[in-house]
């Protein structure tokens, strides 16, 4: 009698949760901090159901700090003390210049964006990164800092990985050729931290850690161990639920890739023809700007190449001109050629940055030295507008002067344009709210 | 009034007699309240109409019953049982359920004398319910968009000040208050980032409407404190039993400094801990899913919080109470009984042979060791074990390696000599099993050079009073009072003041150089410190304690170390004990471990309360303490899980799986294949348990989640699993190089044994610590047969296989 009535008046909302209170599953919140409601949250998904173009991104650091004026923010009417020795030259869209340094991207002009006025406040290397990667400030100072050394906030490919999860048995985060100093997932926890591929990938010898057996030579041997292990995995008394439960998740995916000849050719750089090894370019760089490539394309989310070697303070020209910016030029030209020609631009995000630009003045040693008061970054792909030059610096390239850009501008946008809602909470282990990104807007006539 | 109180019982009487035999008999229907009064245009009255079944369930019949007035003209009701105001004058409220009938006064004075409204009292708790000052929105340190609030509204002058007067007045227009922009925003008339937060005309609308056209007035008041000021909340019921898809509508009640009653439920917010269990919505409305278990319903109204506790027991399952070992097991079977889970059966021996060695001395137990235990006929050898772990050197290894964790020990921040110091000396406390209120008072009143043998480097991470305050209390005290240094505790009675009286005590600590003892840590005088908006002194004081005279006191860190171990100090004792809890059982009765709130109560609450006596019963003796536990049937349970527990998560009904840390799994690699990891720059022998250099390069210990040290949480330990993990134990080649190694183990055996059944055997005692069964050698026997007369080969191929099983890489 009362069920009926019950019935009768509709009281339980049978209608499923809403996507509020979704987010809220197993998040803790303030009253309570619990391990088996994050299980299932590794289903939970916040993807926006906006028709987000881009599936991932590939995040290209030049790490140590690029300088802007000699690639993509030339002045060539400043003193040659600020100008530097290269010339600009004209690309293929009019009124768009970039350095001579650049010449296989300057004739790609109208399939990326410069945003030439993006600007922080944090000079230091490792503490720049940490912002560029978090969007919070460091709470440690510059200098030899454990790597990730994001210990509270997750960097941005922690973010990728734990709103979009995987789509494919590859892992939705990778860093390569090494970790990123600051990749890593915060209070996020294991999970969200990257998979490294710790080699490098125009190396001859390079090879994935851990991705194949090191074990017995033989395949009948590994055969056996696996169906001993599957066995066991059969008989288990312990994997009912708690941590065995999700080792087992893992176990599981851990297979997948290793048993899918098709996701483990993804790692398999020398499946590549040498013409598209060549148009990346046989650099650290270019090779890993391939293997990520490949690697979106198996289904990773969030590809953070680290590409050092950009701290450039004294006689940077030299090294400027013969290494760092041709290779730059082609890993970034040649990835764009290559994902434009596999109809995987569209999808792909593409970001070319580094923690910060580099003085406008030339130093007393013929170099440059921190400046992050004004950067360039370049967008390809992804649903970004190209062919655009977004933002001017002023007329030593030393600040904005026209729509300045910070660094949650470009967090909120690279989230955005992958359909994760920005504004997005996460609980920390306290119970405090934590944004996806904290503040800051698309950046206008990019997005 | 009387005779109306007197009405439904007889109708119930009534009706119970007409209902038949076999029908499901209501023994009375209440409402509360009894009377209604409304006194503005924008208050309400939440009725909650209930009754309970004969097995004690809550049943809210709320929105069954049928409402109507005798004048319709006075008040409205919807259908969930809001009561608003529509004109002055009297009505009834007549509520009619199943034939019985109930009647309401109802009094409306909302338009004789309209009070102007106060910003403090009225739009503060509209700018909290809409969550316009929460932390994702304006309330963030930088605000939103240009517009920022105060979090939780800890600065109202400040955020009168944004919306009344800042952005040139745009915020607020009384001439047309329809066109304010807090309205359109709120009601996202125009795009607002926070989309819409209330329909134009709700009642968060009119309030803030009225308000604006009230000339946007501060407050009515000029009394402080306030009589309106908010002291009390009173959320109703505050226990209610529900069975799978029930619901309940709660009634949320505030009292003010004079005493007045208002009902806020509809301004209050509510927050559910288990939201898998119970949700609530914002109208406090609980809906229980088909879990089992308990949930708490948290509301908050104007730095005032209470909770309600929800009770979703299994229904048609007779629990038999197991036998007790102590008095932890009738408290847990008290609680299983009520919720309805049958506990799981005894582990067995190798069971919990492999769990009391990991636990408590995170070492796996060797072959021998296994062997030895599982063969012994004595019916006291789980006692005898647990004697004898806790008097084993890897006791103290391993409890110095956790609270280097908990102690911040990072050997980049406070250097290497202070941390092997900080090691050294928490070996000898563990070791010596020096109290714990003793290592507790050692470490608040530390004082020297850090690197002498001592606890002084903890100080070094302290950079400031108001860290030495927070962490202390977290990791001592079960106090996040973290919050409190900024805004007042959204879950808690703690605010900027009692943050900032706390942080007083450490204001004398600093490092002076003293000849033949180098920089040494002292703490000499110390002043008060201020009230960060106010600017008013707080006198130091302990959490929830009085002010003390500091005048005279040479370090006044003893004083707030004194209160902290006294006996009548209600956080010490209950902290360690449900922190010990924690790491033994698996999951904190309160959770998060150090988060002790009157809002988040524990699972167990009298067994908390017992085990905090028996802490303190034994004179915060953390061996006896430990092996109380462990002696008790709870801990001893199997983590097989029967028809009726498998869901239970928070009551112990089971073993709780534990993920196994970074260390202690490399060390039970090491000890299954009989090859030591050589650490760099350590001696060989040494085991990852032992090493203090937190900084040591290692990928095992990146991939498995080694903390960096840098909280006194014990959530900075990641527990959970990774790809990465598994690919490493799959394929890693230092972990082949272990298995293959030519004096591993694997090689070993195949040498020394001759029968593969006994090989076998050996690798199963020295990975899972228990002999293989039937099923486990027929398997194993196809390793065998597929490498003929190698045995070597064999024996790495299922060493191999059984390290990767999740019996060995799961503490269970």
């Amino acid at each position: 009698m009362l069920k009926l009535s019950i019935d009768r008046k509709a009281v339980r909302h049978c209608a499923g949760i809403s996507r509020r209170s979704a987010l809220r599953v197993g998040a803790g919140g303030l009253i309570s901090g619990l391990t088996l409601p994050r299980i299932l949250e590794l289903q939970a998904k916040a993807a926006l159901p906006t028709g987000a173009k881009a599936k991932s991104c590939i995040f290209l650091f030049l790490e140590g700090g690029p300088p802007h004026q000699d690639m993509w923010d030339p002045k060539p009417d400043a003193p040659s003390e600020y100008s530097g020795p290269f010339k600009a030259i004209s690309t293929n869209v009019p009124g768009t210049f970039v350095t001579d340094q650049l010449p296989l991207c300057s004739q790609m002009a109208d399939k990326y964006t410069i945003v030439r006025s993006h600007s922080h406040d944090d000079g230091g290397h490792t503490t720049g990164y940490h912002l560029l990667m978090t969007g919070h400030k460091a709470a440690f100072a510059d200098g030899d800092n454990p790597v990730p050394n994001n210990a509270y906030y997750p960097s941005l490919g922690s973010v990728v990985s734990r709103s979009l999860g995987s789509r494919g048995p590859v892992p939705s985060y990778i860093n390569l050729p090494h970790p990123m100093a600051a990749g890593g997932p915060g209070f996020y926890g294991t999970q969200h931290a990257p998979f490294v591929i710790d080699a490098d990938p125009s190396q001859p010898d390079f090879a994935v850690r851990d991705l194949f057996p090191s074990g017995p030579g033989s395949s009948s041997r590994q055969r056996l161990r696996n169906q001993l292990l599957s066995g066991i995995d059969q008989l288990e008394r312990v994997r009912n639920h708690g941590p065995a439960e999700v080792l087992s998740k893992y176990y599981e995916r851990a297979y997948s890739l290793i048993s899918s000849p098709n996701a483990k050719r993804a790692f398999d750089i020398k499946e590549e023809p040498d013409e598209v090894r060549q148009m990346y370019g046989h650099t650290q760089l270019g090779q890993c700007a391939l293997l990520a490539r490949r690697l979106v394309e198996s289904g990773c989310r969030f590809v953070g190449v680290d590409a050092p070697g950009w701290d450039v303070h004294f006689n940077c020209f030299p090294s400027l001109r013969t290494d760092l910016i041709p290779y730059a030029d082609r890993a970034f030209s040649g990835l764009i050629t290559d994902l434009e020609r596999r109809g995987l631009l569209d999808e792909t995000l593409v970001v070319m940055m580094g923690e910060m630009g580099r003085t406008p003045k030339i130093n007393a040693g013929a170099g440059r030295d921190h400046w992050s008061m004004a950067q360039s970054i370049v967008f390809a792909g992804g649903g970004t507008q190209p062919g655009r030059v977004i933002g001017a610096t002023d007329e030593h390239a030393a600040a904005p002067v026209t729509q300045p850009v910070t660094v949650n501008d470009v967090l909120r946008t690279i989230t955005t344009l992958l359909g994760i809602d920005p504004d997005r909470v996460y609980w920390d282990p306290l119970g405090r709210p934590v944004p996806v990104v904290a503040d800051g807007g698309l950046i206008e006539n990019l997005v | 009034m009387c005779s109306l109180l007197k009405k439904p019982l007889f109708l119930a009487v009534l009706w119970a007699c007409l209902c038949g035999p076999g029908q499901l008999l209501l023994a009375d229907w209440q409402v509360s309240p009894h009377q209604i009064e409304l006194r503005h245009p924008e208050s309400s009255q939440q009725v909650v109409v209930g009754t309970k079944s004969s097995d004690e369930r809550s049943l809210d019949l709320t929105r069954l019953v049928e409402f109507s007035f005798t004048n319709p003209e006075v008040a409205s009701i919807d259908d969930r049982g809001l009561v608003k105001p529509l004109s002055d004058g009297e009505t009834e409220l007549r509520i009619r359920h199943d034939g019985q009938e109930q009647l309401l006064p109802v009094v409306v004075t909302a338009w004789q004398q309209i009070d102007s409204p106060s910003f403090y009292h009225d739009i503060i708790p509209v700018l909290s319910k809409a969550g316009c000052n929460s932390g994702r929105c304006h309330g963030k340190a930088e605000g939103q968009r240009g517009f920022k609030l105060s979090i939780f509204a800890t600065d109202p002058e400040a955020d009168y000040q944004a919306i009344a007067r800042d952005g040139i007045g745009r915020r607020v227009w009384a001439i047309a208050p329809e066109q304010s922009l807090v309205l359109l925003k709120g009601a996202a008339k125009i795009p607002h980032g926070g989309g819409k937060l209330f329909a134009p005309d709700s009642e968060l609308w009119q309030k803030l409407r009225r308000w604006i056209a009230s000339g946007t007035p501060l407050d009515e008041t000029t009394e402080s404190p306030s009589p309106r000021e908010i002291v009390r909340l009173i959320l109703e019921p505050q226990q209610v039993i529900l069975d799978g898809g029930g619901s309940q509508q709660l009634q949320l009640t505030a009292i003010d400094r004079a005493g007045e009653r208002h009902c806020v439920t509809t301004m209050g917010t509510y927050e559910s801990n288990m939201e898998s269990m119970a949700r609530v919505d914002g109208r406090g409305l609980i809906e229980s899913s088909d879990m089992h278990g308990e949930a708490v319903i948290l509301a908050r109204y104007m730095n005032n919080v209470t909770v309600c506790r929800v009770t979703l027991p299994q229904v048609g399952v007779t629990v038999e109470r197991a036998p007790e070992h102590n008095f932890i097991d009738g408290h847990v079977w008290d609680k299983l009984e009520r919720l309805g889970f049958q506990s799981s059966a005894l582990a067995d021996d190798a069971t919990f042979l492999r769990r009391g060695f990991l636990d408590t001395i995170g070492t796996l137990p060797t072959t021998e060791e296994a062997r030895r235990f599982l063969t012994d006929p004595s019916a006291d050898k789980r006692s005898h074990l647990i004697d004898r772990l806790l008097e084993r050197n890897e006791y103290a290894e391993y409890w110095a390696m956790k609270w280097l964790d908990l102690l911040r020990a990072d050997q980049r921040k406070i250097g290497a000599q202070a941390t092997v110091a900080l090691q050294r000396w928490l070996r000898r406390q563990f070791r010596e099993n020096r109290p714990f209120d003793q290592i507790a008072y050692g470490l608040v009143t530390a004082q020297g050079n850090p690197q002498m043998e001592g606890p002084v480097s903890f100080y070094s991470t302290l950079e400031k009073p108001e860290i030495a305050a927070r962490e202390i209390s977290q990791l001592l005290l079960g106090v996040r009072i973290e919050c409190a240094q900024c805004h007042h505790h959204p879950s808690e009675k703690w605010s900027l003041a009692d943050y900032w009286a706390l942080a007083g005590f450490f204001t004398g600590v600093k490092n002076k150089t003293v000849p033949g003892f180098g920089n040494v840590l002292l703490s000499r005088g110390g002043k008060d410190l201020e009230h960060p908006r106010t600017g008013e002194t707080l006198p130091a004081r302990a959490l929830g304690a009085e002010p003390v005279a500091l005048s005279d006191q040479e370090d006044r860190r003893r004083v707030l170390a004194d209160w902290m171990i006294s006996h009548d100090n209600p956080f010490l004792a209950k902290t360690i004990a449900n922190r010990l809890w924690s790491h033994y059982l698996g999951r904190g009765l309160v959770e998060p471990i150090d988060d002790m709130r009157e809002t988040n109560p524990a699972t167990n609450e009298p067994l908390l309360e017992a085990l905090t006596q028996h802490m303190l019963d034994v004179g915060f003796d953390l061996k006896a303490f430990t092996r109380t536990l462990l002696q008790s049937r709870t801990y001893q349970l199997s983590p097989t899980t029967n028809a009726s527990n498998a869901s239970d998560m928070q009551n112990f009904s089971h073993a709780l799986q534990k993920t196994i840390s970074a260390e202690v799994l490399l060390d039970a690699i090491c000890q299954a294949t009989g090859v030591p990891e050589e650490f760099n720059g350590w001696p060989v022998g040494y085991r990852a348990i032992q090493i203090w250099d937190n900084r040591m390069p290692s990928y095992f210990f990146r991939v498995f989640g080694r903390p960096i040290r840098a909280t006194v949480c014990e959530c900075e330990r990641s527990d959970q699993p990774s790809m990465s993990q598994a690919l490493h134990l799959l394929n890693a080649p230092e972990i082949t190089q272990k298995i293959t190694h030519r004096h591993g183990r694997a090689r070993r055996l195949a040498e020394q044994i001759e029968s593969s059944d006994k090989i076998l055997e050996e690798l199963y005692l020295c990975t899972l610590s228990r002999l293989p069964n039937q099923k486990e050698r027929d398997l194993m026997s196809a390793a065998f047969s597929h490498h003929q007369s190698d045995h070597r080969a064999a024996a790495e191929d299922i060493l191999w296989a059984l390290l990767n099983s999740k019996e060995f890489t799961v503490n269970h």
